[in-house]
């Protein structure tokens, strides 16, 4: 997989753009970040660091009776730190040191754990007799921040991870067959896996070539096919893979539309090639409804002899159109990305819509649209982090989400899929 | 640490400041309207000063070859990737593709090497292939972190016209009251969100909450003394990281030994925590390093609270002293309050001191930001800034740092107040502004929502 160091655009990531809904929620959010669990880390990963901070304290003190205090000035936790005490007792007793009390000690040491913005810093300031004090110090990398462990939720909409990645996901879709495969879209490159053994194993990585930067918090779609493997979509770009493997990939660039929704919606629409949405021109339109007004996604929601079609604008409303009609629905509070599902359950389609959470995590629920006013049906899925993408996959069954989790970076894609009687 | 008051409602601004209605994704569009104090006379790296805001403009008009996440981490900027040769004294740093100047003409290592040699006519700098070369005359392991200092902005010059491969390009000019700046469509990260950026420069703090309050600034200063207030006002407030420090300065080092031991009884003399309480309202942390705490790991090992009874007693060992003059920045008020706290404190332990504002004072108390969140490059800085001899290091790591650090300050031409935040009140329009621990703005990724959605 191509690093970003060695890709000819590094564009950076796009930081979370949460909100909150009330102070409560505000409250809330600050506690729990306050509250929030430090990772505890391995207790072999202070080895290194006890014993380099070890041998500076016994080369500067020699063997002998020594006072030894501990103060904690840094995140890490209780445990870690009585943990780090233990070490650096038995290590500096190795060394030759036993420790008394401060009346009988020929040295005391003050060990001080702190830290910086990237390191964990462990200070001992040694005083031996009327001299001045003597300090020695060590850094030790913090590690990676793990994701904090959330309960397990009995939500009617089922997460499935499929795919973590330093680079930004922009879409995936799974390749039904034997041996089933996935696609990962990324900024310069479309992956292809093939499951082994319960893993994905990389097969092939094609590159994407494009001759403009491109745009700010950029979006991608894949679609599958069936005279070729897929379809990519992208701002000003357009690739189509080749029908067999080994695959090849030819890119060029294109204001095609983009399809909404699935092949049988048959509906698609023109993405504007230097921002993040969709101009509002549709091909071929809803009956005679041919423009919406700018939108970052759609959905659509079968109606017996027609199709409901419901538009996230970007100016924050949503907008229903059925060919003949342009209704605004009542704000909701839903978020930029929508898809809809074919799920089976309660009026057969639901239609998944981001939103929601804090500035560190985002939601997913599922709506139904009886009439013209959105029912919230399901309880949230959430994200550690922000909803980069929501795709409808490619048989409409479910949907394709990408999270940026916010505590390590990554981002995170999941297939979302509705289960019935939850 | 502490977690005091202040920092828990700034925590808790930053948190959650925004308040939309629904989450969205970004909007692009938009005039961002900022008010600043500062009033730059060039855009020109290369006369960098040490004014924060000065450093903003900068990076919205410029790039450098590397640039700092916010751990302090060099992550590629216009160089793609970089490599040292064994010794770190020879550096290759490899351009992006597609890179441009704000004329339209490419970014190549010619006119790279060309603008790190003006600004650094020491280093042996040229092109080799697709490769900027950068020799040093002795090991420069932090040579990246070096390079994302504003004066080595990659910059052309041409004409008397400059040229930077930024974000934004400049619309409109007016030294030291006005920059209008457009956004680049070809810029090589991406376009930013916003159009325009409408930066009114020299304005005081009254003239900016007046701007803001009438809705023509979206972004503007808060003095540190006032942030707890804006807090407490309802304002969302973004702050950085005490980055500034307060300090005073001797213009020479120590004539003799009770001068030097004068110096120290004055340092001890002094009520840091009072400072940052009173004056400050919370607005810093007292300092007794150069660096602060949070950027060195250390910085608690230097003493930086008050001992008026050692003070007496080492002014008691000091058979005549002398009453110095303590000079001050006639434009900073809060500077003059400050320095009439010291002068009480000094007396208070016996030592005579006479308020001036005049330049030619004993000691003198300035203001200079940390340039960098690399540590190193930051107490490189800092010394340059206060006068003092180029730090010494010899490895990066953080006992070679506080080793240096130590030895500026036995120097005691220094003597450090407190580290000061930056602030800046942030009206609810604009999202994703983020101002990094080094108080440098984040703007191309801030966008604008309309009011009522």
């Amino acid at each position: 997989m191509p690093s970003a160091d060695n890709n000819a655009v590094y564009n950076a990531r796009i930081p979370h753009m949460r909100a909150l809904s009330s102070r409560f929620r505000r409250a809330v959010c600050l506690l729990a970040l306050m509250l929030m669990p430090v990772p505890r880390i391995l207790a072999s990963d202070w080895l290194a660091p006890e014993e380099q901070l070890a041998r500076k304290i016994a080369a500067d003190t020699g063997p002998g009776a020594v006072a030894l205090d501990l103060v904690n000035r840094s995140s890490l936790s209780r445990p870690d730190v009585e943990e780090i005490r233990r070490g650096l007792q038995s290590t500096l007793g190795a060394l030759g040191l036993h420790f008394v009390n401060a009346d009988q000690a020929a040295a005391t040491v003050q060990i001080t754990l702190s830290e910086n913005l990237r390191n964990y810093v462990w200070v001992a300031e040694i005083h031996q007799g009327n001299n001045e004090a003597s300090v020695v110090m060590v850094a030790a990398p913090k590690p990676g921040l793990a994701a904090v462990e959330r309960p397990a939720s009995a939500l009617a909409i089922h997460k499935t991870l499929l795919w973590t990645d330093e680079n930004r996901i922009l879409d995936v879709a799974l390749v039904n067959g034997s041996p089933q495969h996935m696609i990962v879209l990324e900024p310069e490159s479309v992956v292809l896996f093939r499951l082994q053994d319960s893993h994905w194993q990389q097969d092939q990585s094609l590159s994407l070539p494009h001759a403009h930067p491109w745009p700010r918090d950029l979006r991608g779609r894949l679609v599958l096919r069936k005279d070729h493997l897929f379809d990519a979509y992208l701002p000003g770009v357009f690739c189509r893979s080749s029908p067999t493997a080994p695959l090849t990939l030819n890119c060029h660039e294109s204001d095609d539309p983009w399809p909404l929704g699935t092949d049988q919606s048959g509906l698609s629409a023109f993405f504007t090639p230097a921002r993040n949405f969709f101009t509002g021109a549709l091909s071929p339109g809803i009956e005679k409804q041919t423009t919406v007004k700018p939108f970052y996604s759609a959905a659509m929601l079968p109606r017996g002899k027609y199709q409901l079609w419901i538009f996230a604008s970007i100016d924050g409303q949503v907008h229903l159109l059925d060919g003949v009609s342009d209704q605004t629905a009542a704000k909701p509070g839903w978020g930029s990305d929508i898809a809809s599902v074919r799920s089976g359950c309660g009026l057969g389609w639901q239609v998944l819509v981001t939103g929601g959470g804090d500035s560190s995590s985002e939601m997913v629920k599922a709506f139904e649209i009886a009439d013209r006013e959105p029912v919230e049906v399901s309880q949230p899925a959430e994200f550690n982090g922000s909803v980069t993408a929501l795709w409808v996959d490619s048989d409409g069954t479910g949907a394709m989400a990408v999270s940026q989790n916010s505590e390590t970076g990554k981002y995170e894609a999941y297939r979302l899929s509705i289960a019935c009687g939850q | 640490m502490r977690l005091t008051g202040f920092p828990l409602l700034v925590a808790s601004s930053l948190v959650c400041i925004l308040d939309a209605s629904a989450v969205a994704r970004p909007h692009y569009g938009g005039t961002l309207h900022v008010e600043m104090r500062a009033a730059p006379t060039s855009l020109d790296p290369a006369d960098s000063n040490h004014w924060i805001e000065s450093r903003n403009l900068f990076s919205l008009i410029f790039d450098t070859l590397v640039s700092l996440d916010e751990y302090g981490k060099p992550e590629p900027a216009l160089a793609s990737f970089w490599q040292a040769e064994p010794g770190s004294q020879r550096w290759q740093f490899f351009l992006r593709h597609g890179a441009t100047f704000q004329d339209g003409a490419p970014v190549t290592p010619d006119a790279v090497a060309a603008s790190l040699r003006r600004t650094n006519p020491t280093w042996k700098v040229f092109s080799e292939g697709q490769a900027v070369i950068v020799e040093r005359d002795s090991p420069a392991p932090n040579l990246p972190a070096e390079l994302t200092l504003p004066r080595n902005s990659i910059a052309k010059r041409d004409g008397g016209k400059i040229y930077g491969t930024g974000p934004f390009a400049v619309s409109q000019w007016e030294p030291g009251k006005k920059l209008l700046l457009a956004a680049r469509d070809d810029y090589w990260d991406g376009r930013a969100f916003l159009d325009t950026i409408d930066i009114a420069m020299g304005k005081s703090f009254r003239e900016q909450l007046i701007s803001f309050d009438l809705g023509k600034a979206e972004v503007m200063e808060v003095a540190p003394e006032q942030a707890h207030r804006a807090v407490g006002e309802g304002r969302h407030l973004e702050s950085s990281s005490p980055v500034e420090l307060l300090a005073l300065v001797f213009p020479r080092d120590p004539q003799s030994p009770e001068d030097a031991q004068q110096r120290r009884a004055l340092a001890l003399s002094i009520d840091r925590d009072l400072l940052n309480t009173v004056v400050l309202q919370g607005g810093g942390e007292p300092a007794g390093g150069l660096l602060p705490n949070w950027m060195t790991g250390y910085g608690f090992l230097f003493p930086a609270s008050i001992d008026l009874a050692l003070a007496r007693q080492v002014r008691g060992e000091i058979p005549h002293t002398t009453s110095w003059t303590l000079g001050y920045d006639p434009a900073d008020p809060t500077a003059r309050v400050i320095a009439e706290r010291i002068v009480l404190n000094a007396r208070d332990a016996g030592l005579g001191m006479q308020l001036t504002s005049a330049s030619n004072s004993d000691v003198r108390i300035v203001r200079v930001p940390l340039t960098s969140l690399d540590a190193q490059i930051a107490l490189s800085e800092l010394a340059a800034g206060l006068g003092l001899a180029p730090p010494k290091l010899a490895s990066i790591s953080v006992d070679d740092l506080y080793g240096a650090e130590n030895r500026l300050l036995q120097s005691q031409r220094v003597i450090p107040l407190l580290h000061v935040r930056s602030a800046y009140a942030v009206s609810n329009t604009v999202r994703n502004l983020r101002i990094a621990g080094d108080a440098s703005w984040r703007l191309p990724n801030v966008w604008l929502a309309a009011e009522k959605p």
